[in-house]
């Protein structure tokens, strides 16, 4: 018999009855989302810039350029110095990665990214900086709106972002930077 | 109304004081007490260390001591042997007796706030107090909200005591931590029982509290030989206790 | 049975107390990720709606797993996942290691897995000639320490951070005496950096496996599993059959309590779903039984099954915080551990490192009551007569004891006495752990039921 087989015929022998599942019935808090928003996005060390949108991130954008750094946008109208490379590998010496975010969410300061905006699947996670791009009227207050709403065809790679990456692995002292981006900012449109 | 006390092994022969100052207080409050005899252990010790056929003839001679009393409620001045009477109770008996029995069982403090609340206390306690709210009162009694548990906020310990003129209530730090007596616990993990039961002291002596009051006997003792380890400037009290010298 | 007693929860913990400052700092950290626990609680008004939805879920799922398994499967297979089923831990390495042998793998990174723990994957790949490393930080420093984790979540919390920056100094060529957390996190991220680069696949642990999409969801605050998972162009994830829930909706659920409680976040850093492999890769699932069937079987222990290892119980448990995570004779620590531990523990002893206090149980987030679990593996160890700590020689004469109004009554009229007439000293040594840590009770004069008969009868 296969393994799967033999797991399958142990689980008839459970104990407990059959259990109905549970109506997920939540009331969001939907006061003053992109508030809350960005009240949770400083929580998890993200910023949010809520004025200038695209412009002011091109702006940035051009700073960082002219300054030398390697840049790449997955941002219809960001313009970078970089583009998708052959291999993800390539990808280790970005310094800022300019990403389109699907959803934003209140409660907790995600984002929603879809690898059909990434490239390669791990551009958000290898850039040294990352700027993500959102609509305000994409966010959305809690997660389980957020499932509703978060693209994920068959064979997709998505992932919820909630600022930069962060350990307190020694001595709990949280140090913003582990082994993806060390910052984030948020631009709203 | 007419009262059986249930007064475990521990509290009749370790702190006897608690159960008259728990026969007085409800004494004073106009109840009929009486003491049936032929009470044992609730089985607690055995139980909680998995032996439950050893737990089994000590538990049915307790319930037996209170099957066929005459009474409106069977009250106990500790909660930790009031829980695990319930629950052995049911384990071991669930003849309709048996539960009338169960049914009649209350904890002291329940009593006094869910069934024949104190109308007015006739004396001040002028005293800062430092409530110890034991476990299996908090999280398995509902004596309080733990603080695990969030939303709305309920404390009966808290609130019977709160009525008396001038007495001054505070709280350790980390309120509702174990302080490590756990019953034979205290023996099998010495080091880690007698940590527990020496933070908790300290925590109770840092309030600057003169009394660290409780409603579980068995926590009490452990704190008090804490305390007096430890040297510190406080001492243990049952709810009993205070509220008896408040009437 | 030297060996079995000097690993006994009791021993382990007692060594562990003697350096009492040590155990404060263990404490006071753990304490620090309950507090933040409950500000990030105490701040959904729907905190305890969320726990109770969670808790139903789960056990919605464990009472149809085999459906939802069998879904999941089918669902990955259409997004080109393969799926593979290992009734224990020694078939799911052995399907690891084929996989990795078939692409040739050298070298893995992996994110943190507390199943391959569980499964002893690493010493089994590491025999076979595959290096794996931990991307974690903290299983990285326990891995250079060569140490198993003491916590799952924050596996190193034991040590300080001296002991972290003496480690890399030896290991990864650090300043000798640095201990900034900063430096040391940094200098940890550019030595991963290049693992990452240059791995040949990833493994990671599941946080849920999504059955009506044949998604997997990874959670990690480093960003460790996605920069493994989407670098080689092969990926692994290895999950228990506990690890399926339903669908999305499912899945935001225990998203929103996970890192709330396990480190007072709203969310992780990264929640990602892997719903097939990148472009050009291959992605497997190993879905492991390890005795999950076997616990499904009892009642009350089928309910350790709902947990999402978010490790809350530990951080609030007093003799955990108190004893560590060594002293539990098993690889995952705490009250969770001696849920799903106590089976194989041989010493018998950790059902007993617990003071059935039920902080635990209000604590999770999916409401496995632990110490009705805990308390039910001390009975089936009195069952199985495996008692710890001399109770089964003791207990049947306790039990006796306490049953008699006439031994208890003449006894303690006994024990009364030598409390008020000796001196503490000579009790001291007869009064066992009792009195080496506390002083003993001040004996009162008579029993309550003499009192009783003296002043009301």
């Amino acid at each position: 018999m296969s393994s799967k087989q033999e797991i399958l015929n142990a689980l008839k022998s459970a104990a407990i009855s059959p259990q109905a599942m549970p109506c997920i019935d939540i009331a969001p808090r939907i006061d003053d989302l992109v508030g809350q928003f960005e009240t949770s996005l400083n929580t998890v060390a993200g910023t949010l810039h809520r004025d200038g949108g695209l412009s002011a991130l091109q702006t940035t954008v051009d700073e960082h350029i002219a300054k030398g750094m390697q840049i790449i946008s997955m941002v219809d109208g960001i313009i970078g110095n970089r583009e998708v490379s052959d291999t993800a590998h390539e990808l280790k010496d970005i310094d800022y990665a300019v990403i389109p975010g699907d959803l934003g969410v209140a409660e907790n300061g995600a984002i929603w990214v879809n690898n059909k905006s990434l490239g390669h699947r791990v551009t958000p996670f290898i850039c040294e900086n990352l700027l993500l791009v959102i609509e305000a009227k994409s966010i959305v207050a809690n997660m389980h709106q957020a499932a509703k709403l978060m693209t994920l065809a068959t064979g997709e790679f998505g992932t919820f972002i909630a600022g930069p990456s962060k350990t307190a692995d020694i001595e709990q002292a949280l140090v913003v930077g582990a082994h993806g981006a060390c910052s984030l900012n948020v631009y709203l449109t | 109304m007419k009262i059986a006390l249930f007064i475990p092994c521990l509290v009749n022969q370790m702190v006897p004081e608690v159960g008259v100052a728990t026969l007085e207080l409800l004494e004073k409050l106009g109840h009929q007490v009486i003491l049936p005899s032929g009470q044992t252990c609730c089985g607690q010790p055995m139980t909680n260390s998995g032996c439950f056929n050893e737990a089994k003839k000590t538990t049915l001679k307790l319930l037996n001591a209170f099957k066929g009393v005459e009474c409106d409620a069977i009250v106990c001045p500790a909660a930790s042997c009031l829980v695990a009477a319930k629950e052995n109770f049911h384990e071991f008996d669930d003849s309709p007796e048996a539960q009338a029995v169960i049914a009649k069982l209350y904890e002291l403090t329940e009593f006094l706030h869910d069934v024949a609340p104190i109308p007015a206390f006739s004396k001040p306690f002028p005293h800062k107090i430092s409530l110890q709210m034991s476990c299996h009162g908090i999280r398995m009694l509902d004596l309080a909200t733990p603080s695990e548990q969030m939303g709305p906020r309920m404390n009966k310990f808290e609130a019977v005591l709160a009525a008396i003129p001038e007495i001054d209530i505070v709280y350790p730090d980390r309120r509702d931590e174990c302080c490590g007596f756990g019953g034979t616990f205290a023996v099998d993990e010495g080091a880690v029982s007698a940590k527990m039961g020496k933070d908790k002291a300290q925590a109770h002596a840092a309030t600057g509290a003169k009394y660290a009051v409780g409603f579980d006997p068995s926590c009490l003792l452990h704190i008090d030989g804490m305390v007096r380890r430890q040297k510190l400037p406080i001492e243990t009290r049952h709810i009993a206790q205070i509220i008896n010298a408040a009437l | 049975m030297s060996t079995s007693k000097s690993n006994v929860h009791a021993h382990k913990a007692e060594i562990f107390c003697k350096d009492e400052s040590r155990v404060d700092w263990h404490s006071k950290a753990l304490w620090m990720l309950r507090e933040k626990r409950d500000r990030a609680a105490g701040s959904l008004p729907e905190w305890e709606q969320l726990r109770h939805i969670g808790s139903e879920m789960k056990l919605h799922t464990l009472t149809h797993l085999a459906q939802y398994l069998e879904e999941f499967e089918q669902n990955c297979v259409a997004n080109n996942i393969k799926v593979h089923w290992a009734k224990d831990g020694a078939e799911h390495n052995q399907i690891v290691h084929q996989i990795l042998a078939k692409h040739q793998v050298k070298k893995v990174v992996k994110s943190k897995s507390m199943l391959t723990e569980e499964c002893h994957m690493n010493p089994y790949l590491e025999d076979r000639g595959i290096e794996v490393i931990d991307t974690d930080l903290g299983e990285r420093i326990i891995q250079l320490a060569k140490m198993p984790p003491s916590h799952i979540v924050v596996p190193a919390i034991h040590m300080k951070k001296e002991e972290v920056g003496d480690l890399f100094h030896e290991k990864l060529g650090t300043n000798a005496g640095a201990s900034d957390p900063l430096y040391l996190t940094r200098a940890a991220r550019s030595h991963l950096r290049e693992q990452f680069l240059s791995a040949d696949a990833a493994m990671t642990g599941v946080n849920m496996a999504v059955a009506d999409t044949g998604a997997v969801v990874v959670c990690t605050n480093e960003g460790n599993a996605d920069m493994g998972a989407n670098l080689p162009k092969l990926q692994l994830h290895s999950m228990g059959i506990d690890k399926v829930v339903p669908d999305l909706d499912s899945a935001a659920v225990l998203l929103r309590t996970l890192a709330r409680n396990a480190t007072g976040q709203p969310i992780t850093t990264y929640s990602s779903f892997y719903r097939g492999p990148q472009e050009g890769g291959e992605m497997h699932v190993i879905i492991v039984d390890n005795g999950r069937t076997e616990m499904l079987k009892d009642k009350i222990l089928a309910e350790s099954l709902k947990c999402i290892r978010c490790g809350g119980c530990l951080n609030t448990c007093p003799v955990y915080r108190r004893s560590g995570g060594y002293s539990y004779n098993y690889t995952i620590p705490g009250p969770i551990g001696i849920a799903v531990g106590a089976q194989n523990d041989d010493t018998n002893s950790i059902p007993w490192a617990c003071t059935l206090c039920g902080s635990c149980t209000y604590v999770c987030p999916t409401k496995v009551p632990l110490d009705k679990i805990i308390h039910h593996h001390r009975r089936l160890k009195a069952e199985a007569g495996k008692l710890p700590y001399g109770k089964s020689s003791y207990m049947p004469l306790v039990g006796k004891f306490m049953a008699s109004e006439t031994a208890l009554n003449c006894s303690m009229g006994i024990a009364r006495t030598a409390l008020k007439i000796l001196p503490g000293s000579v009790l001291k040594p007869f009064s066992g752990a009792w009195g080496k840590y506390r002083e003993l009770p001040v004996a009162p004069n008579s029993s309550f039921e003499a009192w009783f008969k003296k002043n009301r009868g």
